[in-house]
């Protein structure tokens, strides 16, 4: 016989043991980790969903926020960006295992069940920590408020801009005497501009980026462009669809034109990319600034260009709410409060990433003014194109999911214009007929909450 | 002899109506005795993992319930009605269907001609073995990412070797189809696997019989290999259109959790998913997982029946 080997069933019993006292020992290691905090006397969970350059802008807030109040520890979590992200967090409210503090897009609350899923802001106690309405622009404020309660608390506006490349443009004439971009009011100033810029382009580059076959992207630059011709997708009440066509198909001839006429292109380069290897122009969001400073490019950025007259660009607002808990109160709830009203008092550090602080003392802030281009695009605050406030709006959510890949059809080319105005206008109507699932209600009509 | 034959051998056990003896209630209670206690693990856990959530999602398929599990309301056949008049509902089997119809007879085809080929090769059997089955072991993320990278334009292996110029992913006319590429390469493996373990259970002795009868290769391979072969062929191709119809992974992964150019490559579970976890209506996305559900099971039972109609031609 050979020598005794470990019978099957031993070794299945030995990797249960082991399995057993492996859960044990890490239930252990968990409550020392706890325990190391515990000279704090709340820990406030917070959930957000910050990576790259607004992660470490975030992780350092918070590290001194820590340093200014050792007596409430964060136990802070970053999570994918997205929807992975805000349905972790409807299921967290829903299961009552919810974070203390969250960070959410301003255009998500309707849809997300405030009263059910968010529990209001005390707005007393957060004045007692130096935060008023009276800091912030009155729009931003306005749409936080669901039924006269505060929902969310404005952290920033991220908005879409025009990046220029200051060394091409100014080989192409188009900076001003002050050395900034020269600005445009209509479109055929607009295409002169970008025929000049394409001159002075050099390499294989387009001449300006627009994310053409990005849905989202899409989606938030026609927004621009038709709030600029003062068009709105939704009635106040948000039961009708308003959308204009007309208005609609003169956006999307505009964004058309910049691929038949040879400046932008749809074949998936990364226009991000592009605008560091010398192309003019790039349309970006706030949050590209890090990487256009890291690659030490010379360059600006200013709001999307008014060509229809009216300035106008696509903002979004990170804030912070407070998901629903059925005990929500006490020295846990008011640590989200400190927490939330000194990351918002303190978000200098924040505007490195691009964004413009919500917290309007902020922006008198030397240290802000000193940010370039930061302090260049602070007027795209005055003008903030939004989502229109229906429960299926807001970054990412279910309207950009379905209109945006239809405006990019229209923009590479395989649609109509008009044809595709009209499409928006069904999807739009089609959205408008689905209840709310959160309320048993259509559209917007409630953000009242059981 | 292959997995086929396994399947339907409890057919050969089951007591002749002659020797049946036993009421139906006495029997009953013997293979309680015999097997009842061996099953009852699994039995648990299949309730409580595949019949629970089944009975429940079918319930909320008839509610108007959303994600946060409160206040659902019983709505009828509304969620049903919606989805049979929802055009998103038709383009999203479309696709799923259509991805179906292009990736089922090219897997069958490629995975037999790589058996055969991995079958009759001499030298280094086990290094062309592992070649075509590897990629089947990579993660649905990790062979999209991979595909993504090779269908880039600009700097993708694709254009470069063939020297095109094609924007693959970005148009809708071949946004599906390298979905479809990207699969056929992930997951012929499987098929690949049962076509080989099915070639070399075919006894020499037949292709001997023959050679000696004077047939020649194609003789052999149509009278002999193929005729073997039928049975693992059904099976890979029940297996391939179940797979195939479930597409979801490696299309979100390659189009970045969007539904691609002009919404081209919106599966169905995908659709269901965005129903589901971006709208929160998770009546419909269950209404719509039942449809889907009916679909599938009916495929299966399809391919059930006639192969019993095939077995009772052969008796």
């Amino acid at each position: 016989m050979s020598p005794p080997l470990p019978s099957r069933r031993g070794v299945l019993g030995s990797i249960g043991a082991l399995a057993v006292a492996g859960s044990f020992g890490l239930a252990a290691a968990n409550r020392s980790a706890s325990a190391i905090a515990s000279d704090a006397d709340v820990r406030v969970r917070y959930w957000n969903l910050f990576s790259g350059g607004d992660g470490a802008n975030m992780i350092a807030m918070l590290d001194s926020f820590r340093a200014a109040n050792p007596r409430t520890d964060v136990k802070d979590s970053t999570l994918q960006w997205g929807n992975p992200y805000y349905t972790k967090l409807a299921m967290a409210a829903a299961g009552n295992r919810a974070p203390d503090l969250a960070v959410m897009h301003l255009g998500r609350i309707p849809g997300f069940a405030p009263g059910r899923l968010l529990d209001p802001w005390d707005v007393r106690l957060l004045a007692e920590y130096g935060v008023h309405e009276a800091d912030f622009d009155p729009v931003l404020w306005k749409r936080a408020v669901v039924d006269g309660k505060l929902y969310g608390l404005p952290l920033d506006i991220h908005a879409q801009l025009c990046f220029y490349r200051r060394d091409v443009c100014e080989q192409a004439g188009l900076l001003g005497d002050d050395g900034e971009l020269a600005q445009v009011t209509s479109p055929e100033e607009w295409f002169k501009a970008l025929k000049a810029a394409k001159k002075a382009v050099k390499g294989n580059v387009h001449t300006i980026g627009i994310k053409a076959d990005e849905p989202n992207f899409s989606w938030w630059f026609f927004l621009s462009f038709y709030t600029q011709l003062g068009g709105t997708c939704l009635s106040a009440d948000g039961r009708d669809v308003t959308l204009d066509t007309d208005k609609a198909t003169q956006v999307l001839e505009f964004l058309r034109r910049h691929l038949t006429d040879g400046y932008s292109t749809a074949i998936g380069i990364a226009d991000g990319e592009s605008f560091v290897n010398g192309s003019a122009f790039t349309w970006e969001g706030n949050w590209s600034v890090p990487v256009f400073s890291g690659a030490k490019l010379k360059y600006g950025a200013t709001p999307l260009p008014p060509v229809f007259g009216k300035p106008a660009t696509h903002t979004e607002s990170h804030c912070f709410v407070l998901p629903h808990q059925s005990r929500r109160g006490g020295a846990t709830d008011e640590g989200a409060h400190r927490l939330a009203a000194y990351v918002v008092k303190n978000a200098t550090a924040w505007a490195r990433g691009g964004h413009i602080p919500a917290y309007l003392p902020t922006l008198d802030d030397k240290k802000y003014l000193s940010l370039r281009p930061q302090s260049e695009y602070v007027s795209a605050m005055d003008h903030m194109a939004v989502e229109p406030p229906a429960w299926f709006a807001g970054s990412t959510g279910l309207l950009a999911q379905r209109i945006g890949p239809v405006i990019a059809s229209s923009n590479v080319g395989s649609a109509r214009p008009d044809a595709t105005a009209r499409r928006m206008r069904d999807v739009l109507e089609k959205l408008v007929a689905m209840k709310n699932p959160m309320e048993g209600s259509s559209a917007t009509e409630g953000g009242s909450a059981a | 002899m292959s997995v086929l034959d396994t399947a339907v051998a409890p057919a050969a056990v089951r007591p002749s109506p002659a020797t049946d003896v036993e009421s139906p209630r006495t029997r009953l209670t013997r293979r309680l005795q015999h097997g009842g206690w061996f099953v009852a693990p699994f039995l648990v856990l299949f309730a409580l993992f595949v019949l629970l959530p089944i009975g429940r999602g079918l319930w909320l398929s008839f509610t108007d319930a959303n994600i946060s599990g409160t206040g659902e309301r019983f709505v009828g056949l509304d969620n049903y009605r919606e989805a049979f008049g929802n055009p998103l509902m038709w383009d999203a089997l479309g696709h799923s269907a259509y991805f179906t119809l292009l990736v089922v007879p090219c897997i069958v085809v490629l995975a037999f001609l790589l058996a055969m080929l991995a079958h009759h090769i001499e030298r280094a059997k086990w290094l062309w073995r592992l070649c075509f089955f590897a990629p089947f072991l990579l993660p649905s993320t990790v062979a999209g990412n991979l595909w993504q990278w090779l269908f880039n334009p600009a700097t993708g292996m694709i254009n470069h070797v063939f020297g095109l110029d094609t924007p693959w992913l970005t148009q809708k006319s071949t946004a599906l189809l390298a979905v479809v590429i990207t699969t056929l390469w992930w997951t012929v493996g499987f098929s690949f696997l049962l076509f080989l373990a099915a070639l070399q259970n075919i006894p020499d002795h037949l292709y001997e019989a023959a050679a000696l009868d004077g047939a020649n290769a194609w003789h052999r391979l149509v009278h002999i290999t193929l005729p073997m072969l039928r049975n693992i062929t059904g099976l890979v191709v029940t297996l391939q259109i179940l797979a195939s119809l479930q597409v979801f992974d490696q299309a979100v992964v390659m189009q970045d959790f969007g539904p691609g150019p002009e919404e081209s490559t919106r599966t169905f579970v995908q659709y269901t998913l965005e129903e589901g976890f971006t709208a929160y209506r998770v009546g419909y996305a269950s209404a719509i997982s039942i449809i889907f559900f009916v679909l599938i099971a009916a495929v299966a039972l399809g391919r059930m029946w006639l192969l019993r109609k095939r077995e009772e031609g052969v008796r």
